[in-house]
Parts: structure tokens; sequence; C-alpha cells
């Protein structure tokens, strides 16, 4: 075993890290995270590195994490050694070679594909990064290292200050780090909120051995993304924030369980505890103290009730992954009946700061109640696709509305879901509330883990409901009657309503089941009906159309509306062809619908606009 | 003789698979490292997918005989995850994704047009075996929503009448021929989709 210090580690990290912070010589950087490689990044770093290599620039290419613009991927950073830095966006492969003609040529700049100007010298003509409305108000803590290192490298994390906060925490008593984070006022990221110091003393105050630290990296809700980010950008960053939490609550064994719909992030946090482990800051004697941890990485298999702390638990003994009924909660039995913490990634990813920079600093952003920063993911009917970082209490319209862009041109904002199919969703007029749990709580909303799915008025609430309620059923372990017999019979009501079967007897039924779901045993049973309860608070005149006059006014509840051929134009033959079912027919010269044909994908109006209409199908004539 | 008969219930007998013993030969070796309550099942799980590309029946006696526990364990706890299969994928697989993003942009049409021209039902493979579709979710993609997976890629934004033609270039020439006289591409001033011009 060699005795490593934390200064042998700094002195060689920043020696490499310095060929990055001021390069000699030109550094493309390019984002290679999933979001980037889904529209073709990989493409994009190999074409560039054998250009450069063709035509023997003097240049290095180097991956690195993601800035959170999913909507400008894949993007690609040039910083010349003389401090001018432009990020590129939409940077495919097949735009490489213009890129590199333009911007490689004596401090050239590629225009048409310009986002901002990044470095301490500005770009004549291209804006500031942080003058740019997304970037704009964002404070990027846990974000830091995104897009701006190379994941892979653990010498890049140590210069940035990594590794600072587990050798101060070394240096203290457990019970003295956990008041440190217990100063600070984290609260669990994941969506429970609760304290996270209050968790760890827990753990630390349980007798029996091995007590085990788990990071639930399992962020199933739909239209959440921020782990995903942070793990594949910045790996590190979790490694030395559970290394800390191990030594706070005195655990041995450490597993990150990760779901496996994220290949990248899986790959990258295995690489991560490999390196940590060379470099000794996993093992036996981390940092040449007498503490010993060891962490390991389980991909999981699909499964949305694995994120609820205890089937997390059953899934890691080799179990269905049912949640377990509390108590015994888990810092008294929890993984294999020994005392276990589990956390969520973003509830680690704050400690290290914490300790490097002490809990007065990371209290000093957020609001009165709640401290420090959350990562936000943007998606559905929003202008930039994304993840931002900004602090507690910032308002949700500030991050909808302005940084996001809000609804596409032409449209209106019609609800936010902020986390997660068992959220609830809020309406409109409530956009200016502050992005922090109590306002959403008033609301009978949870903030849940920060997935906002915006919604405009093309959407439906039922129809969403419907889709809600769908997951929660499909997701149910089954343990509870209430839970996989109550969705299955809300579901049902749902698809009842949106076929235009409805009945006023209904909307007592979902309210009964809505109360009946609190009796199950975990919160995916107790937040099924969460969502249709926001339906009914607050947009209950949309439901009662759908009932009452058997109308969807959004015109999407597939039973509540057909394709008829209103007009006769030349668009129509092309209707005919896209037609997959061959609803589309000519009698006489004249088109119309075949009703009993068409399957209502929407094709041939796609195709057709003018000619082709929606139309209530219960519509008085 | 691959140790199926060492698990410890009496309740529940294990019949020797009639499966290929070479089938169980290279799942035994593959599993052979691994041990009970340590983490390793869905290791396991995930190693014989990667292999066959499902988890073949074969497996569940094996399983339980080297993680000590019955067969109906292992069986429930493959039913319980979504991602591991018990039956051979498709020749084609379309994954769609069912997340929010994708639903609110219109994803429940793209699915009734993959359904229809593929002749498919969600999770199950056509009748003739050549197609299969798979219901998958969220990932965080959703800057490409709405979107399918083929072969791991992604395909998105797509229209409607752009997942019409996808599908039936998917399907081949011969039943192409019949609907492709119209001109097809180009909805409502969409953007073009990222791969889809480039499937096959």
């Amino acid at each position: 075993m060699t005795l490593t210090t934390y200064q042998d580690l700094r002195a060689k990290a920043d020696e490499v890290w310095a060929r990055v912070a001021s390069p000699p010589r030109t550094l493309i950087r390019v984002v290679d995270t999933t979001c980037s490689r889904v529209v073709g990044a990989a493409e994009t770093l190999e074409r560039l590195r054998q250009e450069v290599q063709a035509r023997g620039l003097d240049a290095d290419v180097m991956p690195t994490g993601c800035l959170g613009l999913c909507f400008a991927e894949p993007m690609v950073e040039i910083t010349r050694p003389a401090g001018q830095s432009v990020l590129y966006q939409k940077v495919t492969a097949d735009k490489v070679p213009s890129l590199v003609d333009q911007s490689l040529r004596d401090d050239g700049i590629a225009r048409d594909m310009a986002l901002a100007s990044s470095g301490s010298q500005a770009a004549s003509g291209i804006p500031a990064l942080d003058s740019l409305e997304f970037w704009r108000g964002q404070v990027r803590r846990l974000m830091a290292n995104c897009g701006v290192t190379d994941p892979d490298s653990i010498d890049h994390f140590i210069a940035r200050g990594g590794y600072e906060g587990l050798t101060r925490a070394l240096r203290m008593k457990p019970v003295d780090v956990i008041q440190e984070v217990k100063n600070s006022g984290l609260w669990g990221r994941g969506g429970a909120a609760f304290s996270t110091g209050l968790k760890w003393e827990f753990l630390l105050n349980a007798k029996r051995e091995p007590k085990y630290l788990i990071c639930n990296a399992d962020e199933g809700d739909p239209g959440s993304f921020v782990n995903r980010n942070l793990m594949e950008s910045d790996p590190q960053l979790l490694v030395e924030g559970m290394i800390i939490g191990g030594f706070a609550t005195d655990a041995d064994m450490g597993y990150v369980y990760i779901r496996d719909e994220y290949p990248v992030p899986v790959e990258r946090m295995t690489g991560a505890v490999e390196q940590a482990r060379e470099k000794g800051l996993l093992g036996k004697g981390i940092l040449g103290s007498n503490f010993d941890f060891e962490l390991e990485v389980v991909r999981g298999a699909g499964s949305y009730v694995c994120g609820d702390e205890t089937g997390l638990l059953s899934s890691l003994e080799d179990r269905r992954g049912m949640p377990k009924i509390k108590p015994p909660f888990p810092a008294q039995a929890g993984v294999f009946a020994m005392p276990s913490n589990i956390n969520n990634v973003e509830s680690y990813t704050n400690v290290p700061l914490i300790m490097r920079h002490g809990a007065d600093w990371w209290a000093s952003m957020g609001s009165e109640k709640h401290k420090g920063t959350k990562m936000f993911s943007l998606s559905g009917q929003i202008q930039r696709v994304g993840i931002l970082e900004v602090p507690l209490g910032t308002p949700t319209s500030e991050v909808v509305m302005r940084m996001g862009g809000g609804p596409p041109e032409g449209r209106s904002l019609k609800g936010i879901q902020p986390g997660g199919p068992l959220s609830g969703v809020i309406p409109a007029n409530d956009v200016h509330i502050p992005l922090e749990p109590d306002p959403y709580r008033e609301r009978g909303v949870l903030m849940g883990s920060g997935g906002l799915v915006i919604l405009d008025d093309t959407n439906c609430i039922v129809d969403l409901c419907v889709y809600f309620e769908w997951f929660a059923e499909d997701e149910s372990c089954g343990r509870c009657t209430t839970c996989f017999a109550g969705t299955r019979r809300m579901l049902e009501i749902l698809r009842r309503i949106s076929s235009g079967r409805g009945r006023l007897a209904d909307l007592e039924l979902i309210k009964l089941l809505g109360r009946i779901a609190q009796n199950a045993n975990c919160f995916h049973g107790q937040g099924a009906p969460t969502a249709v309860v926001s339906m009914f608070r607050f947009f209950e005149d949309e439901l009662l159309e759908h009932v009452e006059r058997k109308r969807c006014p959004a015109k999407v509840c597939r039973g509540l509306v057909r394709y008829e051929v209103v007009h006769q134009s030349e668009r129509l033959p092309a209707a005919e062809a896209i037609c997959p079912t061959n609803a589309v027919v000519r009698d006489n010269g004249h088109y119309r619908i075949d009703q009993l044909k068409c399957i209502k994908c929407d094709a041939c109006r796609e195709q057709a606009p003018y000619a082709i209409e929606l139309v209530d199908e219960f519509a008085p004539a | 003789m691959f140790s199926n008969a060492s698990h410890n219930s009496r309740l529940t007998p294990v019949e020797p698979v009639a499966g290929g013993t070479e089938v169980i030969a290279r799942i035994s070796e593959m599993i052979a490292d691994l041990r009970a309550d340590d983490v390793d099942l869905l290791k396991a799980f995930h190693r014989i997918q990667h292999e066959f590309g499902f988890v073949p029946p074969e497996a569940v006696p094996l399983l339980a005989g080297q993680f000590r526990t019955t067969p109906a364990i292992i069986y429930g706890t493959i039913d319980f995850y979504s991602e591991i299969r018990t039956a051979p994928p498709a020749e084609t697989t379309v994954e769609w994704c069912s997340g929010p993003a994708c639903l609110l942009k219109g994803s429940m049409n793209i699915r009734r047009v993959l359904e229809a021209v593929l002749e498919c039902q969600m999770n199950r493979a056509s009748p003739d075996g050549r197609f299969g579709l798979r219901l998958v979710q969220c990932d965080g993609t959703c800057h490409v929503a709405p979107l399918v997976r083929l072969e791991g890629r992604y395909i998105g934004p797509l229209s409607i009448s752009e997942t019409v033609e996808f599908a039936r270039r998917l399907v081949g020439p011969e039943e192409q021929g019949a609907a492709s006289h119209g001109n097809g591409t180009g909805g409502a001033g969409r953007p073009a989709p990222q791969e889809a011009t480039s499937v096959e």
C-alpha cells in the first residue's frame, strides 16, 4: 500500500490540468454525453480527431461533460492559447470540415455555428455565455465541472478542488462532519426533503456492522435527467461525496445503484471508482487515515419502484424490487438487514462542496428556508430543452419562461409537472411560485426530484392523467391492493372518460380511489393519485367538459375526436398515400375518411392541414 | 451434472431443462464467479442477456443453484424487471419512448402508426416474427422528442408522416411499392429528423 497524501495528488493533477486551463495550443472540447451522442456527438468527436490529424493541426481534442444546453447539441468549444474561447452549437460530423476551416485559421470564428463566447477574452460579435437567457441567473456549483473537465480524468477533478472536502473531513471527527452537514441545512434532493445530516446521524448511531451507504441513482421519474447529467459529466463528485458520507457514518461499503436506462453513467461511474481506487481514495487507509471504504456500481434492470429507498434495498438483495414495510427503517435494518443509509445523487454531491467551502458558504445561496442550489431539467413543450442549476426559491416562471423560453411560438403555457408522474401538475397561473418544496406542497403538488415537464395549450390534462395512472399501474410492485388494484381502477375510469363514456358518478369514484390510495405502504401507491387530485383542483372545467359534454377541448383524447375531410384540396392525394391504414378513400373523385379504418394517427392532417380537420366526435351537428 | 439440483428448496422440485447442454454450460461458466448476498443477481441477468439477447429458461434453475434459492424466486425476480426479457427479441425491434415529453408531442400517434404498419402490438412481435415493438422508459433525451430508437440509434423529432415512411422502409420495398406514390415527407414545417433519412 502506498501512502498517498492529498498534496501529492494535487501536484500531479495541477500539472495535467494546466494543459487545459491555459492550453499551450488550441484545445477542442466536444461534449460527449448521452444527450449529445443521441444527435451524433461520437461521430463529431471522431471526425474532429481525423481532421486535426489529417491536416496536421496544432490542436488537442478532448471529450467533456454536458453544459446542460441539450437543445444545442452536439456542442464543441474551441479555446485558443490567447484565451479566446467560442462555443459552437449543432456541430454534426458533416459540419466539422467547415468548422475547422473557419475557426482554426488565424483566430477565425465559424460564425454560422457560434453560440457563445466563453473565454477570458471576448470574441467579437459573439454574445458572452453568461449573457444567454438560458445561462443568466444560473448558479453552477454542482455543475461547475460540467462541460469544463474531462469526465474520465480524476486529475482534472482534483485540480479543480476535488477531494479537498474529503481531506478536510478526514481531519475531523465523524460527528463534526455530520454537524457541518446539518449546519448547512442540506436536505435530501430525491423528493422527500429530509435532512441529510440527521439521516447520517441515524446510521452513525447504529450499533451493528457492516454498515452500508447507498446512492439512489435510479432516476426513474420520466422527464428527469439531472442525475444522469451529473454522473456522466462529473462522476468523481459523487465518488467524493460518498466517501465523505462513508467516513461521517462509519460505513464500510457503498453501492451506487444506477438505472439500466443510463449506460453512459454506469460506464463513467465504474471508471471513476476504479481511478479513485488507484489513487488510494478508496480501499484501505484512505489518504493515509485509518478509514476504509469500498464502492461498487450496480446496474439496475428497469423498475421504477427501485427508486423508492426500500425497493432499492430489495433489489440489492437479489429479489424483486418491492418496497419494504417500515419500520424497521434502513438505518436499523437496511440492505442484508444491516444498518444502511440511502441518499439521492444530488444529496451526496453537495457534501464535497459543503466540506470544501464550509456550511456558511454553501447556505449563502437559496431561500430563507431552503438553502443551496438545485438542478432542474426542462422538457416537453419548451423552446430550450436542457438542464440548469439555480438557487432554491428561484421563481418557477424565471426558469420555465425566461431561461427555458416557455412554450413554442404562438402557444401558451398550460401547466407544469414539477417532478415525476407522482408529483401532480400546477396550472399556468401559479407559474410565479418559487422553486422550493413548500409552495408546491401548499398546492397539493410535490416538487420532487426536479424534472420540469411543460404543458401547453395543445395538451389535454385528462390525456396526461391517463398517462400518469398508466405509469403508476404499470410500475406498481403488486404488494398493496390499494395500489395495484386502485391504480388499475383509476386507469379504467380515466380511459372511460377519455373515450367519451365518462359519467358523473366517475368523479366521485376517482376521489374515493384517491383517498383509499393513502393507505398504500410506500409512496408509489400514496402518490399515484396526486396528478388526478391536482386535475380536480386546477383543471376541473376541462375534466367536466370531457364528462358532461363528451368534448376534449385540446382535441387530444382519441375517443372524443374524429378526422373529417372538410375541403377538397390538391394535397389530399398525399394524405391518401401517407395513411397507414388506407382510411383516406376516394368516392367519385371526392375524398372522405373511412371511420372504421381510421386509427386517428394525424398523418393525413400533416399532409393536408387545410382539407382535413379534427372535429368533435359528439359535437351537435 | 450442472448442479441444478443444489438449490435448497424441497418444495419446488427442479426438472432438468430440456435445453441444449451447450447453453447450460455457457451459462454455468458465465455465472461461476457470482454468489448470493453480494449484489450479483442483476449482474448475472445482464451477462446472460448480453450473450443470448434474453434470459433463456435454462438459466433459471442454474441461477437458483448458484444463488442458493428457488427457481420461483429467480423467475419472479426476472419477471419483475422490464429490461430483462424471457423470450428472444424479434429480428428488428423498434423501441418506442413512453415518456411525458414524447407524449405531449404526439408519441401516441407514432405508436398507432408503428403498430399499424409493422403489424405488431406493443411489447409483442409481428405474426411473422420479423418486427417487434418495445416500450422503453424516458432516458432524458427529450430534446429529440418524440423519438423512437432502432438498434441503439435515436430517431427524432419525428413527425407522423416521417414515422409512416420510416416504418414502411423497415417493412420493405414490396409493401412499400403499393403505397409510396404520394409525395411523402415534410409535415407542417417541422425540422427534419436527425437520422430518419439514413435508415434503410
